[in-house]
């Protein structure tokens, strides 16, 4: 408990920041969800007299801003590259921090097993990134109501949508922990997460942009895809699946790898 | 010349890597490119019929991607982002890590000024990210061959392979302002994320609405953007002027402060 | 009981030498002091206590209990001190120290004011805005407060001034008659003499000799200074002579073994002073790295 409530002191800055960084980039797309969305349904107008294959090959079936959730899945394709980044960061540096400050030698040698150190730290990033989660919710459902005007959307489904934050968190957290385990000794936190989350966005925009599904089961921006579930109203099954047996497997492996880790010297 | 030389070296896997990363994704990409010269032509002219405004709007390209010229402006939507992210990292990082690794201790006590021990890693920093640009260049030129460019594609590239590098230049000073300037060298690097991104998004939400098109100053992705350099075969001479003066600016804070502050161990 | 059992303990990074075979006790209430230079491997063999690595062959047990098997439970009664302390940043001193005291089934609170007022420790302090030397207190307090049956220094006396190392060693004596054992790792020979009853040396990841702190001194080695016009030196070139060396009319030598044979030798020759003394540890370590 100590070790939990240590480890959430040490965040809580960051938690505010992120939480704000969320909250103001959902507000700054909305704001100007009402000024666009006359042009969008003009671009609607042209496109339907284009074929489907054309619209396919360059994805614009599937991107319509002028309606509520569209544009909402098109505001949650950045607001996911951010929590990613945040979540990356925790699970990247959640034990690599202690070796790089040193502080791994003051830790260890307390009378707690290396486990519940680990779960400790797991729940305390956890719990930082379900607040960010919260005000990404609230202000979510908040922001849609106020810019919506008297446009209707399926709340069920935005919350479909807000709810596949927290596995793409958990997928960049576990990844990130793991990553930092099979290194002996760590580089630099953002360098790793800032690689690791935009390569992932690339390979995701790339595939959209090309019609490419070689990377889909890659990249998890493509197992969450906003788009996706606001036109289909489901999630995308089979590739959620992949992701959650990435997160299962990477929160496995970080036990046993930080169990047997021998800590680098000073 | 020392610390220039050590940088280069300590910085060369971390580069190896990224020119691995940018050669596989030149190959990707142009591989799914055969795919789109197959597309039919017709379908195609009959995009020129959107208005381009509502494409820009979209921040849809109206490149034609069945030319090898449209298919590298889309890709320099790519090609620019990673540029950035390894200039604003490499800025960054080459200044901050001696704090990171605790090495200042050393590296401030060489008997050299610190401005020149920031000369040494700023240019060894600018050897990384030509280097960088050059594989993106001769990549691209590879990869395009099989399908017979013509001048004007070359012309065209070339100046996207400037624009990323100025994308460099820009990022790379920022990143080195912000690792020599604050005092913590972990919040500097969350900074320099979080400029990346701003900056990125600036660029999104300037074409998307006109209230917010100023936004479009704040961000160098827009600086050099790839459809109007098609069109106009020419660099803006405004755009430049503001490039050139962040990273000038960036740089003289960076001596500024960096030859002043205290350095925590 | 011994406190500390260590068998047959070996380990390596990679192919690079930690340590090799070590093996030794260390008994209830004792000061053992672990001597060796640096890169010896007296790290490394603290660090497997405390798993923190993990051993490549071998094993130890602390209290009895394997390290590994029940790491946690026999860290409850360590104290642990390393060379180098940092700790969280933007954390008060006696934030630290009650996130460490956190972890032990006690209230060491007071014992925190004791230990700050012996040590002369500002707890309000930022620990980033500490000196090298308060930081070491602070790690001298953390590694004490919860008085721990076994107390692990690693090299503790780098950075505080005589003054304070004179504290320090008192507090560690004192702990050490109320009952604690003390593992004291140091390249000091000075320390070490003054505090351990037993050492071991260690040496390219080996232990070269463990023994009583008393026989290492006493019963092994006389150093002898002879003195005289016209000494040849070549005549003290006999069995258990070591470190033989002649500087103008002064022949010095290390000698182990049968006193009477070096008081037939001298008497054989003009001999106008002789001093025959105990070498200090310091000449003893060096003889055993020549």
């Amino acid at each position: 408990m100590n070790i939990y409530l240590q480890e959430l002191k040490m965040k809580l800055r960051s938690i505010i920041t992120w939480s704000i960084s969320v909250a103001g980039l959902l507000f700054l797309f909305f704001s100007i969800f009402s000024t666009i969305v006359d042009e969008m349904e003009m671009l609607n107008a042209v496109m339907a007299n284009y074929p489907p294959e054309l619209l396919a090959a360059f994805g614009w079936d599937n991107m319509d801003l002028s309606t509520v959730l569209g544009f909402y899945a098109f505001t949650f394709s950045f607001i996911q590259i951010m929590i990613s980044l945040q979540a990356a960061n925790y699970g990247y540096s959640l034990v690599s921090i202690e070796e790089r400050e040193l502080t791994a030698d003051f830790l260890l040698a307390k009378p707690v097993g290396r486990a519940k150190i680990l779960t400790n730290k797991l729940l305390a990033a956890l719990t930082g990134l379900l607040i960010t989660d919260l005000v990404l919710w609230s202000t979510s459902f908040f922001a849609v109501r106020t810019y919506a005007g008297d446009r209707a959307y399926n709340s069920e489904i935005l919350a479909k949508v807000l709810i596949t934050a927290f596995f793409l968190q958990l997928f960049f957290l576990g990844g990130g922990l793991v990553i930092s385990l099979l290194l002996k000794k760590v580089p630099s936190v953002i360098a790793i997460s800032l690689g690791s989350v935009f390569g992932m966005y690339i390979l995701a925009a790339f595939g959209s942009s090309f019609n490419e599904d070689k990377f889909d089961y890659l990249t998890p921006f493509k197992h969450f895809e906003a788009t996706k579930i606001v036109n289909t109203g489901e999630f995308d099954q089979p590739k959620m699946v992949i992701s959650i047996l990435v997160i299962i497997i990477s929160m496995i492996a970080s036990y046993v790898l930080y169990q047997r880790r021998n800590i680098p010297t000073v | 010349m020392n610390i220039f030389l050590r940088e280069l070296k300590a910085n060369s896997r971390s580069l190896f890597f990224w020119c691995l990363f940018i050669v596989f994704f030149i190959y990707m990409g142009i591989s799914k490119f055969s795919a789109f010269t197959a597309v039919d032509s017709d379908i195609m002219a009959m995009l020129e019929g959107i208005p381009p405004v509502v494409l820009e709007g979209l921040q849809l390209n109206a490149f034609n991607l069945t030319t090898i010229t449209g298919y590298y402006g889309v890709m320099q939507s790519y090609f620019a982002l990673m540029a950035a992210i390894f200039a604003v990292l490499l800025g960054n990082g080459i200044i901050a890590k001696e704090e990171r690794d605790k090495t200042v201790e050393f590296s401030l006590t060489l008997p050299i000024p610190r401005h020149k021990l920031i000369t040494g890693k700023v240019a060894a920093a600018l050897v990384n990210c030509a280097i960088f640009v050059l594989v993106m260049w001769g990549g691209s030129i590879v990869a395009a061959q099989p399908y017979q460019p013509d001048e004007a594609f070359y012309q065209f590239l070339g100046m996207l392979m400037l624009s990323s590098f100025f994308i460099e230049l820009i990022f790379l000073t920022i990143g080195v302002l912000l690792g020599a300037a604050m005092k913590e060298y972990k919040r500097s690097g969350s900074v320099a994320v979080f400029i990346l991104f701003g900056t990125f998004i600036f660029s999104i939400l300037s074409a998307l609405s006109e209230d917010l098109e100023f936004l479009k100053y704040f961000s160098p992705f827009v600086y050099f953007d790839p459809l109007k350099l098609l069109n106009e075969s020419k660099f803006d001479p405004g755009y430049l002027a503001i490039s050139a003066a962040i990273c000038i600016i960036s740089l003289g804070l960076a001596y500024f402060s960096y030859a002043k502050r205290d350095l925590y161990i | 009981m011994p406190i500390i059992e260590i068998q047959n303990l070996s380990k390596y990074y990679g192919k690079a030498r930690g340590i090799i075979d070590v093996s030794l006790n260390v008994e209830e209430g004792e000061i053992f002091g672990f001597i060796g230079p640096n890169g010896a491997g007296k790290s490394t063999t603290i660090r497997l206590l405390l798993s923190l690595i993990y051993p490549t062959s071998g094993s130890a047990r602390v209290f009895g209990k394997d390290v590994i098997k029940h790491g946690p439970e026999i860290r409850q009664e360590i104290g642990y001190l390393p060379s180098e302390v940092f700790y969280y940043d933007k954390m008060k001193v006696i934030d630290l120290l009650n996130y460490s005291a956190s972890f032990y089934n006690k209230d060491c609170s007071q014992r925190i004011k004791e230990l700050a007022k012996i040590m002369e420790l500002d707890l309000k302090r930022r620990i980033d805005d500490l000196s090298y030397g308060n930081k070491k207190k602070v790690g001298i307090v953390q590694g004490l407060l919860h008085s721990p049956k076994l107390i692990i220094l690693d090299e503790p006396t780098a950075g505080l001034d005589p003054l304070m190392q004179q504290r320090f060693f008192d507090m560690i004596q004192n702990e050490n008659e109320k009952g604690a054992t003390v593992f004291f790792s140091s390249h000091i020979l000075s320390e070490v003499q003054r505090l351990c009853n037993r050492v071991a040396i260690i040496r390219e990841g080996k232990i070269v000799t463990l023994e009583d702190i008393k026989t290492l001194q006493k019963n092994n080695y006389k150093k002898i200074a002879v003195v005289g016009d016209g000494l040849d030196q070549a005549r003290f070139q006999i069995n258990g002579v070591t470190n033989l060396h002649q500087v103008d009319g002064e022949i010095k030598f290390f000698f182990k073994g049968d006193i009477n044979q070096v008081v037939q030798l001298v008497s054989a020759q003009p001999v106008s002073d002789i001093l025959i003394e105990e070498p200090t540890l310091e000449e003893i370590f060096m003889h055993y790295y020549a």
